[in-house]
C-alpha cells in the first residue's frame, strides 16, 4: 500500500525526532531562517504538543501571523526541504481531512505540480507558517488554478504564497465562508499578459471575509470576487495587477482599508453581461489608497482588457455604490471613473439581441446610485491615456487651438450617456426585456433617472500642495455627455436626435452644476463566517474607518 | 522526488495487452454467463444471480463468487481485484462479473485517443429508471466502471493497447464515490489517490507518432467534472456540491450496441435485460445524439447534421462543467463553470439565447488577446472557444482536466459548426 496514513505516524516519529534533537541541540534552537534548521524545529514542536497539548508559545507552532495550530493539525511533509515537491502529500492530507481539520504545509520554499482540488471541505483550515514563510512555487503544474476549492463551509485558507500559478492562484467557488488571511498570490517579473489571470478568486460564494492579503502581477484581477454576496476586503495590498482589486457581479461588499498601487485600475467594481448572478450591487469602498495605479493594460483579453491604465477606482456599470474617504493620488488618468456598459460597447441598438438574455435577468449597462464623498484626490491625470478614452482624453486636455478643452484630465470622469438615454426615453423600449421580478423589485428599469438614481459628487478633496498646481491647474468632475436631454447649452443632441458629447467640467469641490446632490449612505456589510459575524457591524466596531 | 522513483517503477510495468491472444477464448467459455444470454421475459434479469450488497460492512478480503457488493458499498479497496468485478481479475477490458454490461456513448469525451471500457453493474433485483435529459437515475449498488487503454495505432482499436487506469463510480447510500485505479502491475491496479503523470505515452493516430504525458487524474480532481455546484441562494444558503456520473444519459445511450449475439439498441436492451425502467414506449420520442467519432466525416454532415454532432460534442466534452439549471432535478445547482456564463447543453436550445454558446460573448476571466469572443459565429480563427480545443498551454486549454493532446477531430467538428453559424453582431 503507497498511502502512509499520516498523522499518528508523523507525531509518533516527530516526538522522537524531538527528543532525539533535544539530547543533541535543543528543540528550541529554531532560527526560522535555516530550512533544515527550520523544519527540524517544527517537527520538534509539534511532538511537544502532541505529548502534552501545550504547544501555543512555541514560535515553530504558531505562524507569523499569529495562528497557533491546534493539538490535532495535520502536518503536511513535515520533513520537506526546500524545493522539494509536496504535491503528493498535500493531496492525500486533503483527500482524507474530516470535518474542523487543521492542515499545515510546511515552512519552505516547494513545489507543487498540480492543481490541489478540494470539495465540499467543512471547517477546513489549510494554513502554511506565514505569508512569506510557506511558499509554493506551481511553474509549471499541470492545470490552471493553483488551488480550487469547490463547495464547503467555513474554510479558512491562510499563511502561504502561491507563485506563478498558470492561471488562477486560489480559487474558490461555491463555498459558503471563506476566511483568506495573510496569504499571497504572486507572478514575479514582468508584468505580462501570460502572467496568470486571477490572484485571489472566490466566485459564486457567500460571506467572504479576505484581509491581510498581498496579490501582485496579475494579468486580470489581484484579489477579486465575483457572483457573490456579503464580502468584507480589507486591509489587503494590491500591487501591479491589472486590476487591483475587484468587485464583480456581487451584493453587500465593504471593502475598506486597503491599499492599491501600480495596477492599472486600483479598485474596480463591475457588473458584467451574461453571468448567472446577473447583477450586483450595495458595494461600499471607503478609506482606500489607491495610488499610482499607471501600469500599462497587460491583460491578454476579458473585461478588464477596457481598464484605462492611471485609474484610481472604476465603476463600470455598477448601481448601488458608495466610495468615500478614499485617498487617490498620483494615477495618471482619472481617480475615480464611472461609466455605463456603452463605454465598451456603444451599439445601443443591438442590446436586446447581444444581451437580452441577461437583461432578462436583470443585467443593465446602467449606472445609478453612485455616491462618492470625501475622498483626497492628489496629482490625478498627469498622463490619461486608454484605449477607449482617446477621444474623451483628447477633447479635455488637447489645447483649445486644436479644438480641445486645453484642461487638466477631470479626476472624476463620469460618462452620463446612459442616463441621458434614458431620461430621453430612448431607453424605455429595454423594459420589455425585464423578465426577472426580482430584478425589477431591486429597481432595475430604463425609465428617466429619480432622485435616488443619481450619479453625486460631493465634499470631494483637491488635495494638491502649491508645488503640483502649474502641472495640475484643474482639478475638475467632468461629464462626457450631458444628462439633462432638455439642456440646450450646450445641446446633448444633434439635429439628427443623435447624442453628442459634450465634455462638461467644473471644479471638484465646490461643484454647484455637475454631480452635485446627496444619497442615502449605503447600509453596512455583514459576513457571518463559523458563527461569528466580521465586518463595520461585526468585529470591526471600533474601527475608525467603519465610522466614517 | 519519491513520486518519480515511484512512477519509473510503474511506467516500466505497464500491462501490454495482445487483446488477440486467447483472451477472446474466455468469452466463449463462458457464454453461459449472463450478459451474453439472449433476450428472456420480462420476469428474469440480466442480473439474476448477481447479488446485491446486503447492507453489512464489506471487506476488501472478502472472497465473493460474483461482485464484492458490500466492500463496493463501504470500503475503499487497496486494489481493483478486490472488488472481483471481472471473471478475469487482470482484464478489466472483457467478461464482467454477473451483473456487469457493457456499453458505449454516441459520442464520448475525449481522453488523449484512449479506447475506453464501460460497463455498468446494477445490483440483483435492482433497475435504474429511465430520465429524460438528465444520468439515468441508477439504484444505490450501482457501479460505473470505465477502463482506459491506450491503442498502438489509433486504427487499430482491436490491437495492441497498454492499459492504464479503471475509474469506478459506486453509488453509495450517501451518493456517489469515486474511486480511481491505477494499473501499476500486470495483475491488478491500485488505488491512486494522488493521480499519475505517465511521460512518454505514444499512440500512432493518422499515420502520426503523438507522444505525450498522460495524466491519471487524482481522486480530488473527479469533483471537478463530476459534482454540480450550488447556487448559493444567499448568506443563509449553506448547500453543498452533489456528485453525479456523466456519461449514461439517454440521449448518448440511445444507439445501437454490439452484444455478443445481436447488435440492438442499448435502452431498448437494458429494459429488456431488466436493468432499465419507465423507457417511453415510443423510442422517437428519446433524445438521440447522434454518433460522433473519429472515423466521422465531418466534410459529408449537412449543415443541421454538422450542428447537432457539435452540440453533442460540446455536450460531452463541456456541459459536465458548463451547465447550468436547465433540467437538473436539484434547483439551484449548476456546473462548476456554469458561472462562465457558457452552457451548453445538448438540450438548449442554440437560438433561445446564442449567448450561452459563447456567441459574441467577452470571456469573463482570462481570454486572449488575439480572440475577441468565445464564439464568432462565421469565424473560427477569432473564436476563443476553438482555440482553448486547439492548445495544450495549461492556462488556455479546455477541458481543462482529462487530455494532453489536442482532438484533431473535435476541432474540426467544432469550427465546422461556428463557421456555419448564423451571423451575429460579432460576426465580421
Amino acid at each position: 500500500m503507497k498511502n502512509r496514513n499520516l498523522k499518528p505516524a508523523w507525531l509518533k516519529k516527530s516526538l522522537y525526532l524531538c527528543l532525539t534533537a533535544a539530547l543533541l541541540a535543543g528543540c528550541s534552537s529554531d532560527d526560522g531562517k535555516d530550512g533544515t534548521n527550520g523544519l527540524n524545529g517544527a517537527d520538534g514542536a509539534a511532538g511537544a504538543a502532541g505529548a502534552d497539548g501545550n504547544g501555543n508559545q512555541d514560535p515553530s507552532l504558531v505562524t507569523t501571523s499569529g495562528y497557533a495550530f491546534p493539538s490535532d493539525a495535520i502536518f503536511v511533509a513535515p520533513n520537506a526541504q526546500d524545493g522539494d515537491n509536496i504535491t503528493a502529500d498535500l493531496l492525500l492530507a486533503l483527500f482524507d481531512a474530516p470535518a474542523g481539520s487543521t492542515v499545515v504545509m510546511p515552512k519552505g520554499s516547494f513545489v507543487v505540480d498540480e492543481t490541489i482540488t478540494v470539495a465540499n471541505a467543512n471547517e477546513l483550515t489549510l494554513t502554511g507558517y506565514g505569508i512569506t514563510d510557506t511558499k509554493l512555487d506551481f511553474t509549471g503544474a499541470t492545470g490552471d488554478d493553483a488551488f480550487r476549492f469547490e463547495a464547503g463551509l467555513d474554510i479558512t485558507i491562510r499563511d502561504f504564497g502561491v507563485y506563478e500559478a498558470n492561471k488562477n492562484g486560489i480559487k474558490v467557488v461555491g463555498v459558503n465562508g471563506v476566511h483568506l488571511t495573510y496569504t499571497a498570490t504572486i507572478w514575479e517579473g514582468a508584468l505580462e499578459a501570460d502572467n496568470g489571470a486571477y490572484g485571489l478568486y472566490p466566485l459564486q460564494s457567500q460571506n467572504i471575509l479576505m484581509e491581510h492579503n498581498y496579490a501582485r502581477g496579475s494579468a486580470d484581477a489581484g484579489i477579486y470576487v465575483g457572483q457573490s454576496n456579503n464580502i468584507v476586503v480589507r486591509n489587503n495590498i494590491a500591487k501591479e495587477n491589472v486590476a487591483g482589486i475587484e468587485i464583480e457581479n456581487s451584493n453587500n461588499a465593504d471593502v475598506y482599508n486597503n491599499l492599491a498601487v501600480g495596477n492599472t485600475g486600483g479598485i474596480l467594481v463591475f457588473d458584467l453581461p451574461g453571468l448567472d448572478q446577473a447583477y450586483g450591487g450595495n458595494v461600499r469602498v471607503f478609506n482606500n489608497e489607491s495610488y499610482a495605479n499607471n501600469a500599462e493594460n497587460f491583460a491578454g483579453g476579458g473585461a478588464v482588457s477596457i481598464v484605462p491604465p492611471g485609474t484610481g477606482i472604476l465603476i463600470f456599470a455598477t448601481s448601488g455604490v458608495e466610495i468615500y474617504n478614499n485617498t487617490l493620488t498620483d494615477n495618471e488618468t482619472s481617480a475615480i471613473e464611472i461609466a455605463s456598459y456603452f463605454l465598451s460597447d456603444a451599439d445601443v441598438a443591438n442590446y436586446p439581441a447581444n444581451y437580452g438574455g441577461t437583461m432578462a435577468n436583470g443585467w443593465s449597462p446602467q449606472i445609478k446610485n453612485v455616491y462618492m464623498h470625501d475622498n483626497i484626490i492628489k496629482r490625478s491625470g498627469a498622463n490619461p491615456r486608454g484605449t477607449l478614452l482617446t477621444d474623451i482624453v483628447n477633447g479635455y486636455t488637447a489645447p483649445v487651438a486644436l479644438g480641445g478643452k486645453g484642461e487638466t484630465m477631470p479626476a472624476i470622469l463620469y460618462g452620463g450617456i446612459g442616463e441621458l438615454l434614458s431620461n430621453a426615453g430612448a431607453l424605455a423600449a429595454f423594459n420589455g426585456l425585464i423578465t426577472d421580478q426580482d430584478a425589477i423589485d431591486d429597481g432595475v428599469n430604463y425609465n428617466p433617472y429619480t432622485a435616488a438614481d443619481l450619479i453625486c459628487a460631493n465634499n470631494n478633496i483637491n488635495d494638491n500642495e502649491a508645488a503640483a498646481l502649474p502641472q495640475f491647474p484643474d482639478v475638475n468632475i467632468g461629464l462626457v455627455y450631458g444628462t439633462d436631454p432638455t439642456d440646450n447649452a450646450p445641446a446633448n443632441f444633434d439635429g439628427d436626435g443623435n447624442p453628442v458629447p459634450t465634455l462638461r467640467s467644473e471644479p471638484l469641490q465646490g461643484n454647484a452644476t455637475l454631480l452635485n446632490c446627496t444619497l442615502d449612505r449605503l447600509a453596512p456589510t455583514e459576513v457571518t463566517f463559523r458563527g461569528k459575524t466580521y465586518g463595520c457591524s461585526g468585529d470591526d466596531l471600533a474601527e475608525p474607518a467603519c465610522s466614517l | 522526488m519519491k513520486m518519480k522513483e515511484l512512477h519509473k517503477l510503474m511506467c516500466g510495468s505497464l500491462v501490454l495487452l495482445a487483446t488477440t491472444l486467447g483472451l477472446s477464448a474466455c468469452s466463449d467459455s463462458d457464454s453461459s454467463g449472463s450478459s451474453s444470454s439472449a433476450p428472456t421475459a420480462n420476469s428474469s434479469s440480466v442480473n439474476d444471480g448477481a447479488g446485491a450488497p446486503d447492507g453489512q460492512e464489506g471487506s476488501c478480503d472478502a472472497e465473493t463468487i460474483g461482485v464484492n457488493w458490500n466492500a463496493l458499498m463501504t470500503k475503499t479497496c487497496p486494489n481493483l481485484s478486490d472488488y472481483n468485478l471481472f471473471k478475469d481479475s487482470s482484464d478489466p477490458t472483457d467478461n464482467p462479473n454477473t451483473g456487469g454490461m457493457p456499453y458505449g456513448l454516441s459520442t464520448a469525451l475525449f481522453t488523449d485517443y484512449a479506447t475506453k471500457y464501460r460497463y455498468v453493474f446494477v445490483p440483483e433485483g435492482e433497475k435504474a429508471e429511465y430520465t429524460e435529459n438528465e444520468v439515468l437515475d441508477f439504484p444505490v449498488g450501482t457501479v460505473l466502471v470505465k477502463t482506459f487503454a491506450l491503442p498502438e495505432n489509433t486504427a487499430f482499436r482491436d490491437g495492441a493497447e497498454t492499459v492504464i487506469e479503471t475509474r469506478l463510480l459506486v453509488h453509495r447510500e450517501s451518493g456517489w464515490k469515486a474511486l480511481p485505479y491505477y494499473w501499476d502491475t500486470e495483475n491488478d491496479a491500485s488505488l491512486a489517490i494522488t493521480g499519475k503523470s505517465i511521460a512518454n505515452m505514444t499512440t500512432n493516430h493518422n499515420g502520426v507518432d503523438l507522444n505525450f504525458t498522460y495524466q491519471v487524474p487524482k481522486a480530488t480532481s473527479c469533483t471537478s467534472c463530476h459534482s454540480v455546484v450550488p447556487i448559493l441562494q444567499g448568506p443563509d444558503d449553506r448547500r453543498q456540491a452533489i456528485f453525479k456520473p456523466i456519461g449514461p444519459k439517454a440521449r448518448f445511450l440511445n444507439r445501437d450496441f454490439d452484444y455478443a449475439d445481436s447488435s440492438m439498441n442499448q435502452l431498448v436492451y437494458w429494459q429488456e435485460q431488466g436493468i432499465l425502467d419507465n423507457l417511453p414506449a415510443d423510442l422517437s420520442t428519446v433524445s438521440k445524439a447522434p454518433v460522433f467519432d473519429d472515423s466521422t466525416d465531418i466534410g459529408a454532415l449537412t449543415a443541421a447534421e454538422v450542428d447537432d454532432a457539435a452540440k453533442a460534442y460540446l455536450d460531452i466534452n463541456c456541459a459536465h462543467c458548463h451547465r447550468s439549471e436547465l433540467s437538473l432535478p436539484e434547483p439551484n445547482y449548476a456546473g462548476p463553470a456554469g458561472s462562465s456564463g457558457v452552457n451548453v447543453e445538448y438540450n438548449r436550445v442554440y437560438a433561445d439565447n446564442p449567448t450561452k454558446f459563447g456567441t459574441c460573448k467577452v470571456p469573463v476571466a482570462g481570454g486572449h488577446e488575439d480572440y475577441s469572443a468565445d464564439v464568432v459565429p462565421q469565424d473560427a480563427g477569432d473564436s476563443y472557444l476553438l482555440f482553448r480545443m486547439s492548445t495544450n498551454d495549461q492556462r488556455h486549454r479546455m477541458p481543462e482536466l482529462g487530455r494532453s493532446t489536442v482532438h484533431q477531430e473535435g476541432v474540426d467538428l467544432i469550427a465546422a459548426w461556428i463557421n456555419g453559424l448564423p451571423a451575429a453582431s460579432c460576426t465580421p
